[in-house]
Protein backbone atom coordinates (compact mmCIF):
# COMPACT_ATOMS: atom_id res chain seq x y z
CA UNK A 1 0.00 0.00 0.00
CA UNK A 2 1.79 3.24 -1.08
CA UNK A 3 1.72 6.14 1.76
CA UNK A 4 -0.83 8.27 0.26
CA UNK A 5 -3.47 5.40 0.35
CA UNK A 6 -2.24 4.81 4.05
CA UNK A 7 -3.03 8.07 5.23
CA UNK A 8 -6.26 8.29 4.23
CA UNK A 9 -7.13 5.34 6.54
CA UNK A 10 -8.56 6.09 10.05
CA UNK A 11 -8.08 4.73 13.12
CA UNK A 12 -10.47 1.43 12.68
CA UNK A 13 -8.97 0.76 9.21
CA UNK A 14 -5.78 1.27 10.60
CA UNK A 15 -6.33 -0.49 13.52
CA UNK A 16 -7.02 -3.18 11.47
CA UNK A 17 -4.27 -3.16 9.22
CA UNK A 18 -1.80 -3.30 11.71
CA UNK A 19 -3.69 -5.90 13.93
CA UNK A 20 -3.75 -8.47 10.60
CA UNK A 21 -0.18 -7.17 10.44
CA UNK A 22 -0.17 -5.82 7.01
CA UNK A 23 1.31 -2.64 7.87
CA UNK A 24 3.45 -1.86 11.01
CA UNK A 25 3.10 1.02 13.31
CA UNK A 26 6.37 2.77 12.30
CA UNK A 27 5.55 2.43 8.46
CA UNK A 28 2.16 4.05 9.24
CA UNK A 29 3.65 6.93 11.35
CA UNK A 30 6.82 7.63 8.66
CA UNK A 31 3.90 7.94 6.09
CA UNK A 32 2.14 10.76 8.59
CA UNK A 33 5.48 12.27 9.34
CA UNK A 34 5.90 12.94 5.53
CA UNK A 35 2.48 14.26 4.66
CA UNK A 36 2.78 16.88 7.86
CA UNK A 37 6.44 17.78 6.58
CA UNK A 38 4.83 18.32 2.83
CA UNK A 39 1.96 20.55 4.86
CA UNK A 40 3.77 23.76 5.80
CA UNK A 41 1.31 25.64 3.77
CA UNK A 42 -1.45 24.59 5.81
CA UNK A 43 0.16 25.33 9.03
CA UNK A 44 -1.65 22.96 11.24
CA UNK A 45 1.11 21.35 13.27
CA UNK A 46 3.25 23.90 14.95
CA UNK A 47 5.17 21.75 17.23
CA UNK A 48 6.60 18.51 16.28
CA UNK A 49 7.22 15.77 18.27
CA UNK A 50 8.73 12.70 15.15
CA UNK A 51 11.53 11.35 17.83
CA UNK A 52 8.65 10.18 20.38
CA UNK A 53 6.35 9.02 18.00
CA UNK A 54 8.95 6.76 16.02
CA UNK A 55 9.76 5.64 19.10
CA UNK A 56 6.73 4.72 20.67
CA UNK A 57 5.84 3.05 16.77
CA UNK A 58 8.86 0.92 17.48
CA UNK A 59 7.38 0.19 20.76
CA UNK A 60 3.32 -0.53 19.66
CA UNK A 61 5.26 -2.51 16.73
CA UNK A 62 6.78 -5.16 19.34
CA UNK A 63 3.06 -4.90 21.41
CA UNK A 64 1.13 -5.93 18.57
CA UNK A 65 -0.45 -8.80 18.28
CA UNK A 66 0.62 -9.69 22.36
CA UNK A 67 -1.74 -9.75 25.57
CA UNK A 68 -0.21 -6.30 26.23
CA UNK A 69 -2.08 -4.72 23.38
CA UNK A 70 -4.71 -1.94 23.96
CA UNK A 71 -7.27 -0.15 22.16
CA UNK A 72 -5.29 2.96 19.92
CA UNK A 73 -1.85 0.52 19.68
CA UNK A 74 0.48 2.08 17.00
CA UNK A 75 -2.51 5.11 16.10
CA UNK A 76 -0.84 8.35 15.27
CA UNK A 77 -2.85 11.13 17.08
CA UNK A 78 -2.49 15.19 16.76
CA UNK A 79 -2.99 16.79 20.11
CA UNK A 80 -4.42 20.56 20.23
CA UNK A 81 -1.75 22.70 21.38
CA UNK A 82 -4.41 23.83 24.58
CA UNK A 83 -3.71 20.37 26.30
CA UNK A 84 -0.46 20.29 27.94
CA UNK A 85 2.05 17.12 27.27
CA UNK A 86 5.08 16.41 29.54
CA UNK A 87 7.71 17.95 28.12
CA UNK A 88 6.77 18.98 24.67
CA UNK A 89 6.17 22.82 24.18
CA UNK A 90 2.77 23.57 25.27
CA UNK A 91 1.51 27.53 24.48
CA UNK A 92 -2.36 27.72 23.54
CA UNK A 93 -1.28 29.50 20.65
CA UNK A 94 0.06 32.34 23.01
CA UNK A 95 2.77 34.23 23.23
CA UNK A 96 2.13 34.87 26.72
CA UNK A 97 2.94 31.17 27.70
CA UNK A 98 5.86 31.71 25.62
CA UNK A 99 8.56 28.48 25.62
CA UNK A 100 6.05 26.82 28.22
CA UNK A 101 7.16 23.44 28.64
CA UNK A 102 5.08 21.71 30.87
CA UNK A 103 6.38 19.13 33.56
CA UNK A 104 2.86 17.12 33.62
CA UNK A 105 0.76 15.34 31.46
CA UNK A 106 -2.89 16.27 30.78
CA UNK A 107 -5.36 13.39 31.99
CA UNK A 108 -6.65 13.05 28.55
CA UNK A 109 -3.74 12.98 26.38
CA UNK A 110 -2.16 10.16 28.98
CA UNK A 111 -4.99 8.30 28.49
CA UNK A 112 -4.30 8.03 24.72
CA UNK A 113 -0.61 7.11 25.70
CA UNK A 114 -2.02 4.68 28.29
CA UNK A 115 -4.21 3.33 25.08
CA UNK A 116 -0.83 3.34 23.01
CA UNK A 117 -1.44 5.81 20.66
CA UNK A 118 1.39 7.65 18.82
CA UNK A 119 1.78 11.25 19.20
CA UNK A 120 2.73 13.10 16.04
CA UNK A 121 2.89 17.10 17.25
CA UNK A 122 0.56 19.65 18.49
CA UNK A 123 -1.66 21.34 16.68
CA UNK A 124 -2.62 25.28 15.41
CA UNK A 125 -5.30 26.77 17.51
CA UNK A 126 -6.89 29.90 17.66
CA UNK A 127 -5.51 31.86 21.20
CA UNK A 128 -6.87 30.41 24.49
CA UNK A 129 -9.38 28.50 21.96
CA UNK A 130 -10.80 31.82 21.81
CA UNK A 131 -11.92 32.49 18.26
CA UNK A 132 -13.94 30.79 15.63
CA UNK A 133 -11.46 30.92 12.28
CA UNK A 134 -7.78 30.55 13.96
CA UNK A 135 -7.19 34.07 13.24
CA UNK A 136 -6.01 35.16 16.55
CA UNK A 137 -3.27 32.00 16.98
CA UNK A 138 0.40 33.62 17.48
CA UNK A 139 1.48 31.17 15.35
CA UNK A 140 -0.64 33.06 12.22
CA UNK A 141 -4.25 30.92 10.92
CA UNK A 142 -4.15 27.57 9.62
CA UNK A 143 -5.43 27.22 6.17
CA UNK A 144 -8.40 24.62 5.12
CA UNK A 145 -7.47 22.12 2.68
CA UNK A 146 -10.93 22.88 1.10
CA UNK A 147 -11.22 25.22 -1.29
CA UNK A 148 -14.13 26.52 -3.32
CA UNK A 149 -14.62 25.64 -6.63
CA UNK A 150 -12.60 27.42 -9.13
CA UNK A 151 -10.97 29.72 -6.28
CA UNK A 152 -7.32 30.01 -4.99
CA UNK A 153 -8.71 31.77 -1.77
CA UNK A 154 -7.60 30.76 1.38
CA UNK A 155 -10.46 29.41 3.75
CA UNK A 156 -11.04 29.23 7.44
CA UNK A 157 -10.38 25.39 8.81
CA UNK A 158 -12.91 27.02 11.80
CA UNK A 159 -11.84 27.78 15.30
CA UNK A 160 -10.70 27.74 17.54
CA UNK A 161 -9.58 23.88 16.77
CA UNK A 162 -8.81 24.66 13.38
CA UNK A 163 -5.37 23.01 13.20
CA UNK A 164 -6.94 20.04 14.49
CA UNK A 165 -9.55 19.91 11.84
CA UNK A 166 -7.30 20.66 9.01
CA UNK A 167 -5.09 17.96 10.13
CA UNK A 168 -7.58 15.12 10.06
CA UNK A 169 -9.24 16.46 6.85
CA UNK A 170 -5.53 16.82 4.84
CA UNK A 171 -4.61 13.41 6.23
CA UNK A 172 -1.43 14.59 8.95
CA UNK A 173 -2.90 12.14 11.35
CA UNK A 174 -5.59 9.58 11.81
CA UNK A 175 -7.38 11.63 14.74
CA UNK A 176 -7.03 14.89 16.70
CA UNK A 177 -7.61 15.92 19.80
CA UNK A 178 -9.97 19.07 20.08
CA UNK A 179 -11.67 21.18 22.84
CA UNK A 180 -15.06 22.37 22.58
CA UNK A 181 -16.65 25.58 24.90
CA UNK A 182 -19.07 27.15 22.53
CA UNK A 183 -18.72 25.18 19.39
CA UNK A 184 -15.02 24.97 18.89
CA UNK A 185 -14.79 20.96 18.42
CA UNK A 186 -18.32 21.60 15.69
CA UNK A 187 -17.63 24.20 13.74
CA UNK A 188 -14.08 23.56 12.74
CA UNK A 189 -15.63 19.86 11.84
CA UNK A 190 -18.64 21.18 9.60
CA UNK A 191 -15.82 23.43 7.67
CA UNK A 192 -14.01 20.59 7.11
CA UNK A 193 -15.72 17.97 6.50
CA UNK A 194 -14.81 16.12 9.46
CA UNK A 195 -16.95 14.76 12.67
CA UNK A 196 -16.38 16.49 15.65
CA UNK A 197 -17.85 15.11 18.81
CA UNK A 198 -18.61 17.57 22.14
CA UNK A 199 -19.17 15.30 24.89
CA UNK A 200 -21.61 15.60 27.68
CA UNK A 201 -19.76 17.95 30.33
CA UNK A 202 -18.02 16.28 32.70
CA UNK A 203 -17.32 13.41 30.22
CA UNK A 204 -13.69 13.74 29.84
CA UNK A 205 -11.11 15.12 32.41
CA UNK A 206 -10.22 18.93 32.15
CA UNK A 207 -7.09 18.08 33.95
CA UNK A 208 -4.49 19.48 31.94
CA UNK A 209 -6.39 21.31 29.19
CA UNK A 210 -5.34 25.10 29.64
CA UNK A 211 -8.45 26.59 31.15
CA UNK A 212 -10.60 28.97 29.04
CA UNK A 213 -14.18 28.88 30.88
CA UNK A 214 -14.23 26.34 33.00
CA UNK A 215 -17.94 25.36 33.50
CA UNK A 216 -17.61 25.29 29.09
CA UNK A 217 -14.72 23.83 28.20
CA UNK A 218 -14.50 19.76 27.10
CA UNK A 219 -12.64 17.78 25.01
CA UNK A 220 -13.59 15.41 22.51
CA UNK A 221 -12.36 13.91 19.03
CA UNK A 222 -11.91 15.75 15.88
CA UNK A 223 -12.14 11.94 13.39
CA UNK A 224 -12.63 11.10 9.81
CA UNK A 225 -15.77 9.18 10.57
CA UNK A 226 -17.87 8.06 13.21
CA UNK A 227 -16.90 4.79 14.10
CA UNK A 228 -13.31 6.15 15.10
CA UNK A 229 -14.84 9.32 17.27
CA UNK A 230 -16.64 6.33 18.82
CA UNK A 231 -13.38 4.25 19.60
CA UNK A 232 -11.24 7.81 20.45
CA UNK A 233 -13.81 9.14 22.59
CA UNK A 234 -14.05 5.60 24.85
CA UNK A 235 -10.15 6.21 25.52
CA UNK A 236 -10.51 9.87 26.41
CA UNK A 237 -13.80 9.20 28.92
CA UNK A 238 -13.71 8.50 32.14
CA UNK A 239 -13.27 9.99 36.11
CA UNK A 240 -10.74 11.26 36.92
CA UNK A 241 -9.92 12.44 40.89
CA UNK A 242 -7.72 15.55 39.56
CA UNK A 243 -11.03 17.34 38.22
CA UNK A 244 -14.26 17.16 40.79
CA UNK A 245 -16.86 18.11 37.91
CA UNK A 246 -15.46 15.00 36.35
CA UNK A 247 -18.46 12.39 36.23
CA UNK A 248 -18.36 9.46 38.23
CA UNK A 249 -19.97 7.04 35.67
CA UNK A 250 -19.28 4.25 33.95
CA UNK A 251 -17.62 4.68 30.12
CA UNK A 252 -19.50 2.90 27.62
CA UNK A 253 -18.36 0.91 24.39
CA UNK A 254 -19.29 3.67 22.00
CA UNK A 255 -18.23 1.12 19.00
CA UNK A 256 -20.48 -1.70 20.02
CA UNK A 257 -23.45 0.97 20.12
CA UNK A 258 -23.02 1.85 16.53
CA UNK A 259 -25.56 -0.36 13.83
CA UNK A 260 -28.23 -0.79 15.69
CA UNK A 261 -31.21 0.71 13.34
CA UNK A 262 -32.75 3.72 14.44
CA UNK A 263 -36.03 2.97 13.37
CA UNK A 264 -39.16 4.80 16.14
CA UNK A 265 -36.33 7.05 16.91
CA UNK A 266 -37.79 10.97 18.07
CA UNK A 267 -36.09 13.44 16.15
CA UNK A 268 -36.76 16.68 17.26
CA UNK A 269 -36.39 20.20 15.07
CA UNK A 270 -36.15 23.04 17.03
CA UNK A 271 -38.46 25.76 15.12
CA UNK A 272 -35.89 28.47 16.87
CA UNK A 273 -33.22 26.89 14.43
CA UNK A 274 -34.25 25.56 11.19
CA UNK A 275 -36.22 28.02 9.88
CA UNK A 276 -34.63 31.68 10.25
CA UNK A 277 -32.43 31.26 7.51
CA UNK A 278 -34.91 29.98 5.22
CA UNK A 279 -33.64 29.19 1.89
CA UNK A 280 -29.98 28.62 2.87
CA UNK A 281 -27.69 26.00 2.27
CA UNK A 282 -27.12 25.13 5.99
CA UNK A 283 -30.79 24.12 5.80
CA UNK A 284 -30.84 22.58 2.30
CA UNK A 285 -28.34 20.44 4.23
CA UNK A 286 -30.58 20.13 7.01
CA UNK A 287 -33.35 18.79 4.72
CA UNK A 288 -31.30 16.01 3.68
CA UNK A 289 -30.62 14.40 6.66
CA UNK A 290 -34.31 14.87 7.96
CA UNK A 291 -35.11 12.68 4.45
CA UNK A 292 -32.50 9.97 5.55
CA UNK A 293 -33.59 9.41 8.73
CA UNK A 294 -37.42 9.61 7.70
CA UNK A 295 -36.26 6.98 5.08
CA UNK A 296 -34.82 5.00 8.10
CA UNK A 297 -38.25 4.95 10.42
CA UNK A 298 -37.29 7.77 12.67
CA UNK A 299 -40.52 9.92 13.57
CA UNK A 300 -39.68 13.81 12.86
CA UNK A 301 -41.17 16.51 15.80
CA UNK A 302 -41.18 19.89 15.55
CA UNK A 303 -40.54 21.50 19.13
CA UNK A 304 -39.05 24.60 20.73
CA UNK A 305 -36.47 26.02 22.69
CA UNK A 306 -38.01 29.38 23.26
CA UNK A 307 -34.76 31.24 24.97
CA UNK A 308 -32.71 29.96 21.63
CA UNK A 309 -32.08 34.06 20.88
CA UNK A 310 -30.29 34.55 24.58
CA UNK A 311 -28.33 31.84 24.09
CA UNK A 312 -25.12 34.05 22.27
CA UNK A 313 -25.63 37.18 25.15
CA UNK A 314 -25.47 34.37 27.86
CA UNK A 315 -22.40 32.64 26.02
CA UNK A 316 -20.61 36.18 25.79
CA UNK A 317 -21.05 37.36 29.39
CA UNK A 318 -20.28 34.42 31.08
CA UNK A 319 -17.27 32.36 29.30
CA UNK A 320 -15.32 35.92 28.91
CA UNK A 321 -16.33 36.41 32.75
CA UNK A 322 -14.54 32.52 33.38
CA UNK A 323 -11.89 33.74 31.19
CA UNK A 324 -11.07 36.81 33.06
CA UNK A 325 -10.67 34.43 36.34
CA UNK A 326 -8.75 31.69 34.68
CA UNK A 327 -6.08 33.87 32.89
CA UNK A 328 -5.27 36.26 36.05
CA UNK A 329 -2.69 33.50 36.68
CA UNK A 330 -0.35 34.40 34.01
CA UNK A 331 1.58 37.04 35.47
CA UNK A 332 5.34 36.63 33.87
CA UNK A 333 6.28 35.25 37.30
CA UNK A 334 6.91 31.70 37.13
CA UNK A 335 6.64 31.22 33.22
CA UNK A 336 5.64 31.60 29.87
CA UNK A 337 6.85 35.59 28.83
CA UNK A 338 7.96 38.62 31.42
CA UNK A 339 7.96 41.97 29.88
CA UNK A 340 11.37 43.80 29.88
CA UNK A 341 11.30 46.19 32.81
CA UNK A 342 12.37 49.96 33.44
CA UNK A 343 14.80 50.31 36.18
CA UNK A 344 11.93 51.64 38.63
CA UNK A 345 9.08 49.07 37.64
CA UNK A 346 7.07 48.02 40.57
CA UNK A 347 5.51 44.83 40.33
CA UNK A 348 2.43 46.13 38.82
CA UNK A 349 4.01 47.30 35.64
CA UNK A 350 5.71 43.52 35.64
CA UNK A 351 1.86 42.36 35.41
CA UNK A 352 0.62 44.89 33.35
CA UNK A 353 3.52 45.09 30.66
CA UNK A 354 3.67 41.22 30.75
CA UNK A 355 -0.37 41.15 30.37
CA UNK A 356 -0.41 43.39 27.69
CA UNK A 357 2.81 42.13 25.46
CA UNK A 358 1.54 38.73 25.96
CA UNK A 359 -2.11 38.09 25.11
CA UNK A 360 -3.62 39.02 22.02
CA UNK A 361 -6.27 41.47 20.72
CA UNK A 362 -9.36 39.00 20.97
CA UNK A 363 -8.11 37.88 24.30
CA UNK A 364 -7.23 40.86 26.06
CA UNK A 365 -11.11 42.01 25.26
CA UNK A 366 -12.76 38.96 26.52
CA UNK A 367 -10.51 39.55 29.78
CA UNK A 368 -11.55 43.26 29.98
CA UNK A 369 -15.10 42.51 29.19
CA UNK A 370 -15.01 39.18 31.76
CA UNK A 371 -13.85 42.28 34.26
CA UNK A 372 -16.45 44.45 33.83
CA UNK A 373 -19.31 42.26 33.87
CA UNK A 374 -17.82 40.38 37.68
CA UNK A 375 -17.37 44.01 38.37
CA UNK A 376 -19.13 46.32 41.27
CA UNK A 377 -22.19 47.95 40.19
CA UNK A 378 -22.86 45.48 37.11
CA UNK A 379 -22.47 42.14 38.36
CA UNK A 380 -25.85 41.52 39.15
CA UNK A 381 -26.92 43.26 35.79
CA UNK A 382 -24.77 41.05 33.53
CA UNK A 383 -23.41 37.84 35.42
CA UNK A 384 -25.75 36.81 37.54
CA UNK A 385 -28.64 37.44 35.02
CA UNK A 386 -26.90 35.63 32.44
CA UNK A 387 -26.78 33.08 34.95
CA UNK A 388 -30.57 32.95 35.50
CA UNK A 389 -30.87 32.61 31.91
CA UNK A 390 -28.37 29.80 31.47
CA UNK A 391 -31.13 27.67 33.64
CA UNK A 392 -33.88 28.74 31.57
CA UNK A 393 -32.19 27.57 28.66
CA UNK A 394 -30.99 24.14 30.26
CA UNK A 395 -34.77 24.14 31.38
CA UNK A 396 -36.09 24.36 27.68
CA UNK A 397 -33.91 21.39 27.00
CA UNK A 398 -35.03 19.35 29.74
CA UNK A 399 -38.80 19.77 28.40
CA UNK A 400 -37.68 18.84 24.73
CA UNK A 401 -35.93 15.93 25.56
CA UNK A 402 -39.49 14.55 27.45
CA UNK A 403 -40.76 14.60 23.86
CA UNK A 404 -37.90 13.55 21.41
CA UNK A 405 -34.47 11.35 21.61
CA UNK A 406 -32.16 13.85 19.44
CA UNK A 407 -32.36 17.03 18.27
CA UNK A 408 -31.05 17.78 14.80
CA UNK A 409 -29.68 21.48 14.02
CA UNK A 410 -27.60 23.62 11.03
CA UNK A 411 -23.51 23.13 12.50
CA UNK A 412 -22.89 26.54 11.23
CA UNK A 413 -25.05 29.25 9.22
CA UNK A 414 -22.67 28.46 6.24
CA UNK A 415 -19.54 27.31 4.52
CA UNK A 416 -15.61 27.88 5.66
CA UNK A 417 -15.32 31.68 4.95
CA UNK A 418 -12.50 33.23 3.43
CA UNK A 419 -9.58 34.43 5.86
CA UNK A 420 -9.73 38.48 7.06
CA UNK A 421 -13.56 38.47 5.87
CA UNK A 422 -15.51 38.01 9.13
CA UNK A 423 -15.14 40.07 12.64
CA UNK A 424 -12.20 42.70 11.69
CA UNK A 425 -14.66 45.80 11.85
CA UNK A 426 -16.91 43.65 14.61
CA UNK A 427 -16.34 41.37 17.46
CA UNK A 428 -19.36 40.52 17.43
CA UNK A 429 -20.29 39.47 13.68
CA UNK A 430 -17.30 36.43 14.66
CA UNK A 431 -19.41 35.75 17.44
CA UNK A 432 -22.55 34.81 15.59
CA UNK A 433 -20.50 32.27 14.21
CA UNK A 434 -21.27 29.72 17.44
CA UNK A 435 -24.79 30.92 17.34
CA UNK A 436 -25.97 26.90 16.61
CA UNK A 437 -23.27 25.30 18.84
CA UNK A 438 -23.16 27.47 21.81
CA UNK A 439 -26.75 26.12 23.19
CA UNK A 440 -25.51 22.82 23.88
CA UNK A 441 -22.33 24.15 25.59
CA UNK A 442 -24.57 25.96 27.97
CA UNK A 443 -26.55 23.18 28.50
CA UNK A 444 -24.00 20.98 29.19
CA UNK A 445 -25.33 18.42 26.45
CA UNK A 446 -23.17 16.00 23.88
CA UNK A 447 -23.48 17.20 20.28
CA UNK A 448 -22.29 16.00 17.44
CA UNK A 449 -21.34 17.54 13.62
CA UNK A 450 -21.48 15.22 10.87
CA UNK A 451 -20.41 16.24 7.15
CA UNK A 452 -23.52 15.93 4.92
CA UNK A 453 -22.26 16.35 2.02
CA UNK A 454 -20.70 19.69 -0.55
CA UNK A 455 -22.86 23.16 -0.67
CA UNK A 456 -22.76 25.06 -3.99
CA UNK A 457 -19.14 26.50 -3.38
CA UNK A 458 -17.99 22.89 -3.07
CA UNK A 459 -17.49 23.21 0.12
CA UNK A 460 -17.98 20.91 2.97
CA UNK A 461 -20.65 21.54 5.38
CA UNK A 462 -21.87 19.47 8.72
CA UNK A 463 -25.27 19.06 10.56
CA UNK A 464 -25.79 18.95 14.19
CA UNK A 465 -27.04 16.21 16.39
CA UNK A 466 -27.50 17.16 20.37
CA UNK A 467 -28.46 14.80 22.89
CA UNK A 468 -29.69 14.10 26.59
CA UNK A 469 -26.79 14.22 29.02
CA UNK A 470 -24.85 11.05 28.60
CA UNK A 471 -26.25 9.55 25.99
CA UNK A 472 -23.21 10.00 23.42
CA UNK A 473 -24.28 6.45 22.33
CA UNK A 474 -27.53 7.10 20.89
CA UNK A 475 -25.69 10.37 19.27
CA UNK A 476 -22.72 8.17 17.86
CA UNK A 477 -25.15 5.47 16.61
CA UNK A 478 -27.19 8.35 14.49
CA UNK A 479 -24.75 9.66 13.15
CA UNK A 480 -23.54 6.61 12.27
CA UNK A 481 -26.77 5.46 10.43
CA UNK A 482 -26.79 8.97 8.83
CA UNK A 483 -23.21 8.71 7.26
CA UNK A 484 -23.55 5.28 6.02
CA UNK A 485 -26.59 6.33 3.70
CA UNK A 486 -24.98 9.75 3.26
CA UNK A 487 -21.22 7.98 2.03
CA UNK A 488 -19.65 11.88 2.02
CA UNK A 489 -16.28 11.46 1.03
CA UNK A 490 -13.49 13.72 2.24
CA UNK A 491 -11.11 14.21 -0.27
CA UNK A 492 -9.97 17.97 -0.62
CA UNK A 493 -7.62 18.27 -3.68
CA UNK A 494 -3.85 18.32 -2.86
CA UNK A 495 -2.91 21.48 -3.37
CA UNK A 496 -0.67 22.20 -0.84
CA UNK A 497 2.48 19.76 -1.26
CA UNK B 1 -24.63 52.14 30.16
CA UNK B 2 -21.66 53.23 28.06
CA UNK B 3 -18.53 52.16 28.72
CA UNK B 4 -16.85 55.25 28.74
CA UNK B 5 -13.40 56.37 28.80
CA UNK B 6 -12.80 56.49 32.50
CA UNK B 7 -14.41 52.52 32.90
CA UNK B 8 -12.06 51.54 30.22
CA UNK B 9 -9.13 52.83 32.40
CA UNK B 10 -10.74 51.03 35.73
CA UNK B 11 -11.14 47.63 33.97
CA UNK B 12 -8.17 47.52 32.45
CA UNK B 13 -6.27 48.72 35.76
CA UNK B 14 -8.45 45.58 37.57
CA UNK B 15 -7.22 43.24 34.38
CA UNK B 16 -3.78 44.45 35.10
CA UNK B 17 -3.27 44.89 31.06
CA UNK B 18 -1.67 47.89 30.48
CA UNK B 19 -3.56 49.76 27.48
CA UNK B 20 -1.72 52.57 25.82
CA UNK B 21 -3.81 55.71 24.37
CA UNK B 22 -3.90 54.55 20.81
CA UNK B 23 -5.36 51.11 21.35
CA UNK B 24 -8.00 52.58 24.18
CA UNK B 25 -9.88 54.31 21.44
CA UNK B 26 -10.75 51.10 19.62
CA UNK B 27 -11.04 48.82 22.87
CA UNK B 28 -13.79 50.48 24.26
CA UNK B 29 -15.22 50.84 20.93
CA UNK B 30 -15.23 47.38 20.38
CA UNK B 31 -16.61 46.80 24.31
CA UNK B 32 -19.32 48.92 23.84
CA UNK B 33 -20.39 46.78 20.75
CA UNK B 34 -20.11 43.54 23.16
CA UNK B 35 -22.07 45.52 25.76
CA UNK B 36 -24.48 46.41 23.26
CA UNK B 37 -25.04 42.71 22.09
CA UNK B 38 -25.33 41.42 25.58
CA UNK B 39 -27.83 44.11 26.81
CA UNK B 40 -30.82 41.84 25.21
CA UNK B 41 -30.46 39.93 28.47
CA UNK B 42 -32.26 42.97 30.15
CA UNK B 43 -35.57 41.68 28.03
CA UNK B 44 -36.03 38.46 29.90
CA UNK B 45 -38.20 38.19 33.49
CA UNK B 46 -35.94 36.03 35.44
CA UNK B 47 -37.86 36.83 38.65
CA UNK B 48 -37.72 33.52 40.66
CA UNK B 49 -35.43 31.75 38.27
CA UNK B 50 -32.31 30.18 40.25
CA UNK B 51 -28.55 30.56 39.10
CA UNK B 52 -27.65 27.32 36.89
CA UNK B 53 -25.34 25.20 38.49
CA UNK B 54 -24.70 21.32 36.85
CA UNK B 55 -25.93 19.81 40.03
CA UNK B 56 -24.68 19.36 44.01
CA UNK B 57 -20.85 17.76 44.47
CA UNK B 58 -21.26 14.29 46.23
CA UNK B 59 -19.51 14.44 49.55
CA UNK B 60 -18.38 10.74 49.01
CA UNK B 61 -17.23 11.59 45.20
CA UNK B 62 -14.61 14.01 46.16
CA UNK B 63 -10.97 12.84 46.67
CA UNK B 64 -9.59 12.66 50.20
CA UNK B 65 -7.82 15.95 51.34
CA UNK B 66 -4.61 13.93 51.56
CA UNK B 67 -0.66 15.21 51.13
CA UNK B 68 0.88 14.73 47.98
CA UNK B 69 4.25 15.12 47.53
CA UNK B 70 5.69 16.98 44.72
CA UNK B 71 9.36 17.58 44.65
CA UNK B 72 10.86 17.88 41.06
CA UNK B 73 11.19 21.47 41.52
CA UNK B 74 13.75 22.14 38.89
CA UNK B 75 11.28 21.16 36.58
CA UNK B 76 9.35 23.66 37.32
CA UNK B 77 11.88 26.50 37.60
CA UNK B 78 13.17 25.50 34.21
CA UNK B 79 10.20 27.67 32.61
CA UNK B 80 12.34 30.98 33.97
CA UNK B 81 15.20 32.62 33.66
CA UNK B 82 14.00 34.79 36.64
CA UNK B 83 14.95 32.99 39.47
CA UNK B 84 17.53 32.58 42.37
CA UNK B 85 18.57 29.45 44.12
CA UNK B 86 14.51 27.78 44.26
CA UNK B 87 12.70 30.90 44.03
CA UNK B 88 11.31 33.24 41.35
CA UNK B 89 12.59 36.77 41.34
CA UNK B 90 10.47 39.59 41.14
CA UNK B 91 10.73 43.12 41.30
CA UNK B 92 11.36 44.60 44.74
CA UNK B 93 8.02 44.46 46.49
CA UNK B 94 8.88 45.94 50.01
CA UNK B 95 11.07 49.08 50.42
Amino acid sequence: MNEVELTQLGIKDSRDLLNKKEISATELTNAYIQNIEESSKLNAFIEKTFDKALMQASKADKIIGTDSQKSLCGIPLGIKDLFCCKNVKTQAASDILENFIPPYESTVTQKLWNEQAIMLGKLNMDEFAMGSSNETSTYGPVINPWKSTGSHDSLTPGGSSGGSSAAVAANLCTGATGTDTGGSIRQPASFTGTVGLKPTYGRCSRWGIIAFASSFDQAGPITKNVTDSAIMLKAMSGFDPLDSTSAKIDVPDYEQALGKDIKGLRVGLAKEYGLQNGDSEANRKLEEAIKILKNMGAEIVEVSLPHTEFALPTYYVLAPAEASSNLARYDGVRYGHRAKLDTNDSILELYEKTRSEGFGTEVKRRILIGTYVLSSGYYDAYYKRAQKVRSLIKNDFDEVFKKVDIILTPTTPSSAFPLGSKGTQDPVEMYMNDIFTVPANLAGLPALSLPVGLDELGLPLGVQLIGNNWQEPLLLNTAFNLENTLAFENNPKKWWA
Amino acid sequence: MEIDTETVVKIARLSRIKINEGESVDIQKDLNRIVEFVRKLGEIDIDGIDEFNFGKTKIEDMRKDSVTIYDNTDDILKNTKNKNQDFFTVPKIVE
